[in-house]
């Protein structure tokens, strides 16, 4: 990486030299062809002193005339002849006409390599930053389970514990690996989405039936954590949408809400989906932690944590919310959320536009 | 003697991580307290003590290094053990600076957290002892004072000192021994544990503020001598 590096800026010096040195060469050439014209005059001026002075001194005119062809002499006076000037006034316009069109266009494509050449540098050196930063959070992120893994393990291997101590254990130990895992799950998605590499479909897709997928796979874990979770979403509603993406969305959603609601010791998640004119909206209601109005804006955020206070605490990635806003942006959708305060729940809106026949729609 | 039954404050946001570290703290006998973010962890002190607090760096709120501070600004004396992901050099720096006793990367072996527990508590505890001890719990050099137990001392100016639990602990160590030589190994030591720090020269820098508030010319000073390459001399009154 060092080595392609210092290839590029290599490169981008040698086009700036080369640039320079165009632009030296067109300024030396400008400077040559007047200096050559008025070197011209000059040598002319003088052939016009001799002719005059021959003429002064009583030389026939025609042997004068043939002595400087390039003049023009008569009696009364003696110039150079209007053919030439005009010849010398072109050659030296062409030269000039020249040096400015060849010179120019190496110059303006010199300076458009150095502009490619520096933007790429910069975008590159923003992605390693952005790249090397995602890295030290998800590995920070990654460290927290990985730690009350190991403590747990280590607990077990340290103390002799009666078998339901040893249940409880096990059970936190299987919670942390799942935890790990929808992390791998969340920091894939995320890093897809930041790098453009997810090929976003536009197509009809029945709501109802991605819904109630993903609650599925979902009951137990709200069993576990005493969370009763209520679906209403009709039938036949469609969303003009990715169908993996809703899917990633309504998990994603969902997942929060559960992790909202299992500190508060249970409660209950609501998704409850209408038709909006053009629009069909699915609502998240959950009795968890809630937020407070200030945090808001930073719900969305990569990597941003919320802690409720009052004993209660979010364990997330940080990514989950953020995938759900980049998919619902780029599959031309929106999200909100709403809190009335610690403690007192939340809602997430999910809005997408409405679609077209029952024929075409995926599930 | 019974061993006396030490007080934990746990301040840690992951619920299965605090869960496990409370657990085995009060197997090995402590009185554990938990809280899960950092303001909570600052008002807790405005109605509880306890002899150590086991802090997470990333805190929602105010972060560790921002509580740690906190109550050192208040004048809590309390050993900090940081429990953190951050691992770096420049991260474990951060939190000895706030005024962090010793730092311990996640994730950590259950039993070196305990090694740790154990020996800022014993650290501590030899401090306090030595402080309480009638005739040590105050030290008396070339005009200046230093009340141990109090943190707080008086200059050969008379200018009110309000000492860290770091100064005095490096005093403590170095009036111990006076006119001997202690090196920058045994401060360490005694006062931080083993490999807390990167470098030496952490002490170096606490005893430049102790110079500068007990010595009457910091620059050429006649209290706390350099022994260059070893360590340090602690002289109460040196020869005139």
């Amino acid at each position: 990486m060092k080595r392609t590096r210092l290839f590029q800026i290599t490169v981008l010096l040698l086009v700036v030299v080369a640039a320079v040195q165009v632009g030296y060469w067109l300024y030396d050439q400008h400077v040559r062809g007047v200096e050559k014209t008025a070197a011209l005059t000059r040598l002319y001026d003088q052939q016009a002193a001799a002719a005059r002075a021959l003429l002064d001194g009583g030389a026939p005119l025609q042997r004068v005339q043939e002595t400087f062809p390039d003049l023009a002499v008569n009696a009364q006076k003696v110039e150079l002849a209007p053919e030439h000037r005009a010849a010398l006034l072109a050659e030296q316009q062409h030269r000039l006409t020249q040096y400015q069109w060849e010179g120019g266009f190496f110059l303006f494509a010199l300076c458009a390599c150095i502009g490619v050449i520096f933007a790429a540098l910069r975008a590159e050196t923003r992605v390693l930053n952005e790249q090397e930063q995602f890295l030290a959070l998800v590995s920070h992120q990654f460290k927290t389970p990985l730690a009350s893994l190991q403590l747990s393990v280590e607990t077990m291997n340290l103390r002799q514990l009666p078998p339901e101590r040893s249940r409880a254990l096990l059970e936190r130990m299987l919670s942390d690996l799942t935890r790990m895992e929808t992390m791998v799950g969340q920091i894939l998605d995320s890093s897809r989405l930041s790098h453009g590499r997810w090929d976003l479909k536009r197509e009809p897709v029945l709501l109802d039936a991605t819904v109630n997928r993903v609650v599925s796979q979902y009951l137990e874990r709200a069993q576990t954590d005493h969370i009763a979770i209520e679906s209403q979403v009709p039938a036949d509603l469609r969303v003009l949408a990715d169908p993996i993406a809703v899917d990633v969305v309504v998990r994603n959603i969902l997942e929060n809400a559960l992790a909202a609601v299992a500190p508060v010791g249970g409660g209950t998640v609501t998704l409850a989906a209408r038709a909006q004119g053009e629009e069909v909206e699915l609502a998240v209601r959950d009795s968890g932690i809630g937020f407070r109005p200030d945090d808001q804006p930073q719900l969305f955020r990569k990597f941003s944590r919320l802690n409720a206070g009052a004993g209660s605490s979010y364990y997330g990635t940080g990514l989950g919310l953020y995938i759900v806003q980049r998919l619902m942006q780029l599959t031309g959708g929106r999200v909100s959320a709403s809190s009335e305060g610690l403690g007192r729940g939340a809602e997430f809106r999910l809005t997408w536009p409405m679609a077209g026949t029952q024929a075409e729609s995926h599930a | 003697m019974s061993e006396p039954v030490y007080q934990v404050l746990v301040v840690e946001d992951d619920p299965h991580l605090a869960a496990g570290v409370v657990e085995n703290l009060r197997a090995e006998g402590f009185r554990v307290d938990t809280v899960s973010d950092g303001r909570r962890a600052v008002e807790w002190f405005d109605t509880h003590h306890c002899d150590l607090i086991v802090l997470d760096a990333m805190l929602p709120g105010l972060d560790g290094f921002a509580v740690c501070r906190t109550l050192r600004e208040r004048g809590t004396k309390t050993p900090v053990l940081f429990l953190t992901a951050l691992g770096e050099a420049t991260d474990r720096i951060r939190g000895l600076e706030a005024g962090g006793d010793d730092y311990l990367a996640k994730p950590f072996h259950l039993q070196e957290f305990l090694l740790r527990v154990r020996a800022i508590l014993r650290r501590w505890e030899w401090y306090r002892a030595s402080a309480r001890t009638a005739g040590s719990d105050v030290l008396k050099f070339a005009g200046n004072e230093v009340d141990f137990r109090a943190f707080r001392g008086r200059s050969w100016n008379g200018e009110e000192q309000e000492l860290t639990e770091k100064e005095a602990m490096i005093l403590k160590v170095l009036a111990e021994k006076p006119g001997e030589i202690v090196s920058r190994e045994d401060l360490l030591e005694k006062v931080w544990g083993y490999d807390v720090f990167p470098s030496t020269r952490t002490v170096d820098n606490f005893i430049l503020k102790l110079r500068k508030r007990f010595e009457r010319d910091p620059a050429n000073p006649v209290h706390f001598l350099t022994v260059w390459g070893v360590g340090y001399r602690f002289i109460p009154e040196p020869a005139p």
